[in-house]
């Protein structure tokens, strides 16, 4: 399936300021890297921006197809090593400048998924600048990352702290096909496909246009840095792919069985197809065909009988859905740059062989760190916003011991023994700069 | 059990608990002292009704927190808010559609200078402050407008004014802390469905 939009009209946003990235669809497949860097010395973190800066591509034609990309992004931590000025570094909102592992409680990150537990350089102040490369081939790949390792030799200031690898071919490591729903960006000429709703006001996911209020969210200082960049939330989760298998095994009979409660948990098939159209068994062609793929919005099915409530999809976005609290489902919408790493597991398998796997969770928008720390906090740790009490995301929350997970009906199912199926290795909150802003902040002393 | 000496059942508590209930009390009576000892003793209960805090500022008791806010009113805040009031008869029925609202008062205080307002809800509040800024901002804005220094729900600087004169509450009970509106609207809904089961029946 393609997921590339086509541009339909003319953009009214400054696309040849703001990094391709915010509207470049991933490609499929798709191959990349995404690396950590600290600055030990603010002259040579300048020096890497000024050398980095023309390998980062603008959203300008963000349809046409492009063999591989560069997006770079910086954490409170990293502008401070840049030496910003205090009055600039001030002018962050303050969930970025505590940073993810500070705002732990608040992400309801505790236990297996609390900041002591993270992979490093996670949760520690040395994480800098994220720098992510993406290619629709490994020789793209190869040569973008050739590029990228170029600029970074004999910079002695800046050091390398890890490096991760991802790439798949549309599909996660849980077997679903992912990352193809996306807001409709007001401004950037996309074309609406059926069941996006409307286009989303672009200062929902760019700093300095008009949001959902009627006014810019709160824009960084000077307007050079701030303008046209927007903040990008990092997840790396390892996914324990043999507990779901087990779990699906355990709770499921027949394989048809199995795929069904697989699909409930999620809200669509792992081909794609949404239970909203497909309730009752796989139809590939809709996760094949973006026309159809989102056309639905629950408006008929008030219940949760075709979709649950408490399914992945529908807390994520839950549309025409009539949500128990008063809420604005337009401001909470992420556009989602998520990653895949490591091998696959089939479906049959229910032994844990202890490889790396899992998801990098991307979000990116203006208040894509409220977003995140709301989702955490409101949709996928608690089921209260559905009324469903305690009942928590089944793919990425943190689950309880005698946690279930419920599938309307007559009478309702509940499957007993939910455990969280993905656990977070680290994270951190980052601000991606406007192409002007990369070369401001390298011109800094 | 009454006719039992309040001192010797006092002496039956813990240790601990008696040591800390007669520093922090050591002017009250023995009964009730002995009630507040008997009180700590029951562990189950003292956790259930744990008090943690409701983000920046405020008390929350499992899902239900408080906040309190004494607030400036301009010159002619208190009639124009009196005048709302008078009209909607003091109910604030609409205020049902926002979902997390237990109850809410609004109270004038030092002869209509200042409003204070004290309201239980739950979860935490500043998550869905960016909600009523798109959802009800007119609603929101005509009600706090009446407050000296009030810089509009959409402002950046909305959630560090609410913070800015909210007073947290020492003491915090909730008799049902775990029961969120969400979830007594669907107890009071699956007790319809019983009730209408029960008539039905005979």
């Amino acid at each position: 399936m393609s997921v590339f939009r086509r541009l339909r009209k003319p953009p009214t946003l400054e696309l040849d300021d703001i990094q391709a990235t915010l509207l470049r669809a991933r490609p499929e497949p798709y191959y990349g890297t995404h690396a950590i860097l600290e600055i030990t010395d603010a002259a040579a973190g300048r020096e890497l921006l000024r050398r980095l800066a023309p390998q980062v591509p603008s959203a300008a034609r963000w349809d046409d197809p492009r063999p591989s990309w560069l997006a770079l992004a910086l954490s409170y931590r990293g502008l401070v090593a840049l030496g910003l000025p205090e009055a600039s570094l001030a002018s962050f909102p303050a969930n970025f400048r505590a940073g993810m592992a500070a705002r732990s409680e608040r992400l309801r990150d505790t236990g297996p998924n609390a900041p002591r537990n993270w992979e490093y350089p996670f949760g520690t102040s040395r994480v800098h600048i994220a720098v992510s490369i993406y290619a629709d081939s490994q020789n793209d790949w190869r040569a973008e990352m050739a590029a990228y390792e170029q600029q970074l030799r004999g910079l002695a200031g800046v050091q390398l702290l890890s490096h991760q690898d991802f790439g798949a071919d549309g599909f996660n490591v849980f077997g679903y096909r992912d990352g193809f729903s996306q807001p409709v960006v007001e401004g950037s000429g996309a074309e609406t496909l059926p069941g996006d709703g409307r286009p989303i006001k672009a200062g929902e996911f760019v700093l300095g246009y008009d949001s959902e209020s009627g006014r810019p969210l709160p824009v960084p200082s000077p307007d050079v840095l701030g303008r046209n960049g927007t903040y990008v939330v990092f997840r790396k989760y390892h996914s324990h792919v043999a507990a779901f298998n087990k779990y699906l095994r355990y709770n499921a009979g027949s394989e048809q069985d199995r795929e069904l409660l697989a699909a409930k948990l999620v809200g669509r098939w792992r081909s794609g197809a949404p239970l909203a159209l497909a309730p009752e068994r796989d139809e590939p062609a809709l996760g094949e065909d973006p026309s159809r793929i989102n056309d639905f919005d629950y408006a008929d099915d008030p219940r949760g009988l075709k979709t649950p409530l408490g399914s992945h999809i529908r807390r994520m976005n839950p549309r025409a859905t009539k949500l128990e609290v008063l809420s604005d489902v337009n401001i909470r919408r992420i556009i989602r740059r998520g990653t895949s790493y490591g091998e696959p597991l089939p479906p049959t398998v229910l032994r844990d062989d202890r490889k790396e796997r899992g998801l990098d969770f991307i979000a990116l928008g203006a208040r894509a760190i409220d977003n995140v720390e709301f989702l955490q906090s409101e949709w996928v740790n608690s089921g209260n916003f559905m009324g469903l009490g305690k009942e928590k995301d089944p793919m990425i929350s943190l689950q309880d011991k005698g946690s279930y997970f419920t599938v309307p009906g007559s009478p309702p199912r509940r499957v007993q023994g939910i455990q969280s199926f993905n656990t977070l290795q680290g994270g951190e909150y980052f601000f991606m700069p406007s192409l002007s802003a990369i070369r401001w902040l390298s011109e800094q002393s | 059990m009454s006719d039992i000496d309040p001192h010797e059942k006092f002496q039956n508590l813990p240790a601990a608990i008696r040591e800390k209930v007669d520093s922090a009390l050591s002017d009250a009576k023995i009964g009730l002292k002995l009630m507040v000892g008997l009180a700590l003793a029951d562990r189950e209960e003292t956790a259930k009704h744990a008090v943690t805090t409701a983000g920046r500022v405020g008390a929350k008791s499992g899902e239900v927190s408080e906040l309190t806010a004494i607030m400036p009113l301009k010159a002619d805040g208190a009639a124009r808010l009196r005048k709302f009031f008078s009209l909607v008869g003091g109910n604030q029925a609409g205020a049902g559609q926002v979902g997390t609202l237990h109850n809410m008062r609004f109270v004038f205080l030092d002869n209509d200078t200042k409003l204070l307002f004290a309201t239980a809800y739950d979860g935490e509040w500043d998550p869905y402050i960016d909600d009523f800024a798109t959802k009800i901002p007119e609603f929101m804005d005509y009600l706090f407008s009446n407050v000296e220094g009030w810089p509009g729900i959409t402002s950046p600087e909305v959630k560090d004014f609410i913070v800015a004169y909210q007073l947290p509450a020492e003491g915090w009970f909730v008799a049902h802390p775990d029961l969120t509106v969400t979830e007594a609207n669907r107890l009071k809904r699956q007790d319809a469905a019983v009730q209408n089961f029960l008539t039905a029946l005979n």
